[in-house]
């Protein structure tokens, strides 16, 4: 690709409560737009899709313009070649899943691709062969998702939007479809745009995010930076900070897995058991506030995990203190939360050697798991 | 059978199917506007389309009376041609149509309010424009409902007596429906040719109606029926 198009959106829409009022200009191919429920995210991608005609404002992509209030440019949704993705994936009742995904062909045919081809290939990046002739109906909350995902890749977009594509679901579920879509972000070069108000789907799936609340974007940048932000802290829901770690399984056994942390560290950490063939890929959510840190070697404790690390930052995140600390080892960086008081008393500064405590327990893993279930 | 009663019911069937195909032609479209959009006279537009409903039929029929006389606004001396409406199986047709319409547009409507708008709106941004997805998209999620009011449509226009008799008379092998059959059979005393009129209305209705009763029902029933078995196969 020459100069990738990213979407630029410049726009102000009244809603309910407030207004949204937002000015942003993706650099990444998978962004993200973090903000608790209500915040405005949904009538944002809404705007963006061209479903939301009252909306003022220029939005572009590449050299296309989508919208410009000034001039009068309205673009119509059919004409804008985005592939939407809403929360409850919106499938056609009357049509099975085969004829869902091919509802986007047409467009995808005129734009030059062969539509069985495309058909074929998603259904394999997805899972959904064995669905094909099944209708909406019968589908689990993850099917579903799937499918919707695999409808708007069909269609062959230029811009991809998600509108929490793991909202819906329950844990089991998120578990196996988080990897999944961070492989299907990979393998694709379509530009993503999703938004979110979890912030393990973030770090697990974005470049750069813009933190949304009440309708005005109060951050963006890199991940970890916007999720560590103090204004956008407290938006997360009720956990806080969540690491988001790469891992490979090298072990199993007893009630507990062992993972080496990428990207390719030696660093190791303990988790509860999973059930995957050794050498697949997982990620591991840990939330801030469930790891310890020790200045010396501690010794009798319960917890598996006692890593070297420094220290590389520590930061104010509200009434606490966020400290960052590289894993030794050439380890990923985790960020704990500690109280001032901690801070204060066990000398924390950048680069003082520590020990990260971590409880097996504490660990969440996702991994795509086997196939069709 | 004999002829007249044979001629009769053909007649009636002849005159509901029309009469439903009109009243869904423009019923269809306008029940769709009413459920989507919001504009200024919409509940003036449908309570007018709901009149017929509520109006006596003879006086829906003598409105159309003075339409079509020679003096009313599609009469004779106003268009300079005479449409040749009155006392012909054309009249039955309007009469019949008029008195179903309303009930098509209301059924139309519920089945239109019934189909998630976004619906049509993930339509759009998959490449179909809106006349598109009101064609591919919105009618065939509604096809139930629009099918329910189309058997509603065609059993009132079965029935219609009031506004038939009086723009198209009770002509005999001409303008006699299964309705006014049963109204000359009674009014001369044949009451051998009343009961079995009767018992052929009746029969001609039992099947619509357990015709219409189905096709409510089945929808919900179906997709329940797969969800439980889908819960129950998961391991």
């Amino acid at each position: 690709m020459s100069s990738p198009d990213r979407p630029e959106v410049r726009l102000a829409l009244p809603l309910e409560d407030f207004s949204l009022e937002v000015d942003l200009r993706v650099s990444s191919r998978v962004a993200g737009v973090f903000g608790p429920s209500g915040a405005g995210k949904t009538s944002l991608l809404e705007a963006i899709a061209g479903l939301r005609r009252e909306a003022r404002g220029r939005i572009t992509f590449g050299d296309e313009v989508w919208l410009d209030s000034e001039t009068g440019v309205f673009q119509a949704p059919e004409k804008r070649r985005i592939g939407y993705v809403p929360q409850d994936g919106l499938l056609f009742p009357h049509l099975d899943v085969r004829q869902n995904l091919l509802v986007g062909v047409r467009r995808a045919a005129s734009a030059a691709s062969s539509s069985f081809e495309a058909l074929e290939s998603v259904a394999e990046l997805l899972e959904l062969g064995h669905l094909l002739t099944r209708h909406p109906m019968s589908l689990s909350g993850g099917e579903r998702q799937r499918v919707a995902l695999g409808r708007a890749l069909c269609s062959s977009p230029r811009l991809l939007l998600l509108d929490e594509p793991m909202g819906s679901l329950d844990l089991p579920l998120r578990r196996r479809l988080l990897p999944m879509l961070r492989r299907v972000s990979q393998e694709l070069e379509v530009p993503m745009l999703l938004i979110s108000h979890d912030p393990v789907e973030i770090q697990a799936l974005c470049q750069e995010v813009f933190a949304l609340n009440r309708g005005r974007i109060v951050a963006e940048g890199a991940p970890t930076d916007v999720l560590g932000n103090p204004e956008v802290f407290p938006l997360a829901p009720a956990e806080g900070f969540e690491n988001v770690l790469q891992g490979v399984l090298t072990a199993s056994g007893g009630g507990t897995s062992r993972l080496r942390l990428g990207p390719g560290g030696g660093a190791e950490l303990v988790v509860p058991r999973v059930d995957a063939r050794l050498g697949t890929e997982v990620l591991v959510s840990l939330p801030a506030h469930e790891v310890l840190i020790s200045t010396g070697f501690p010794t009798g404790l319960s917890a598996r995990n006692i890593l070297p690390a420094q220290i590389l930052a520590v930061e104010p995140l509200g009434e606490l203190r966020l400290v960052r600390a590289a894993l030794d080892d050439g380890g990923p960086t985790l960020s704990v939360e500690v109280t001032p008081d901690a801070c204060e008393s066990l000398g924390f500064v950048p680069e003082l050697p520590v020990f990260l405590v971590i409880k097996t327990t504490g660990c969440r893993v996702y991994w795509e798991g086997p196939r069709n279930t | 059978m004999d002829e007249a009663t044979l001629g009769a019911l053909g007649l009636t069937l002849r005159v509901a199917s029309l009469a439903t195909l009109f009243a869904l032609i423009p019923g269809v479209p306008l029940a769709y506007v009413l459920a989507r959009f919001e504009f200024l006279g919409k509940g003036v537009l449908s309570t007018v389309v709901s009149l017929p409903l509520v109006l006596p039929p003879t006086a829906v029929g003598y409105l159309l009376l003075r339409m079509l006389g020679a003096r009313g606004f599609l009469g004779r001396e106003t268009l300079g041609i005479d449409l040749g409406i009155l006392l012909t199986y054309k009249a039955a047709v309007l009469a019949a149509t008029v008195m179903a319409t309303p009930l098509v547009v209301r059924t139309a409507r519920v089945a239109f309010e019934g189909i998630d708008p976004r619906l049509e709106q993930m339509a759009r941004t998959l490449g179909h424009g809106p006349f598109r997805t009101f064609l591919r998209f919105t009618l065939p999620m509604a096809s139930r409902g629009l099918l329910a009011a189309a058997l509603l449509g065609f059993t009132r226009a079965v029935g219609e007596f009031g506004a038939t008799v009086t723009i198209a008379g009770n002509i005999p092998g001409q303008t006699q429906t299964l309705a006014s059959a049963i109204f000359s059979a009674q009014q001369v005393g044949d009451q051998r040719e009343a009961a079995f009129l009767l018992g052929v209305a009746l029969a001609v209705g039992f099947v619509a109606v357990l015709a219409s009763e189905r096709l409510v029902r089945s929808a919900p029933r179906s997709s329940l029926a797969r969800g439980s078995r889908r819960r129950r196969a998961r391991p």
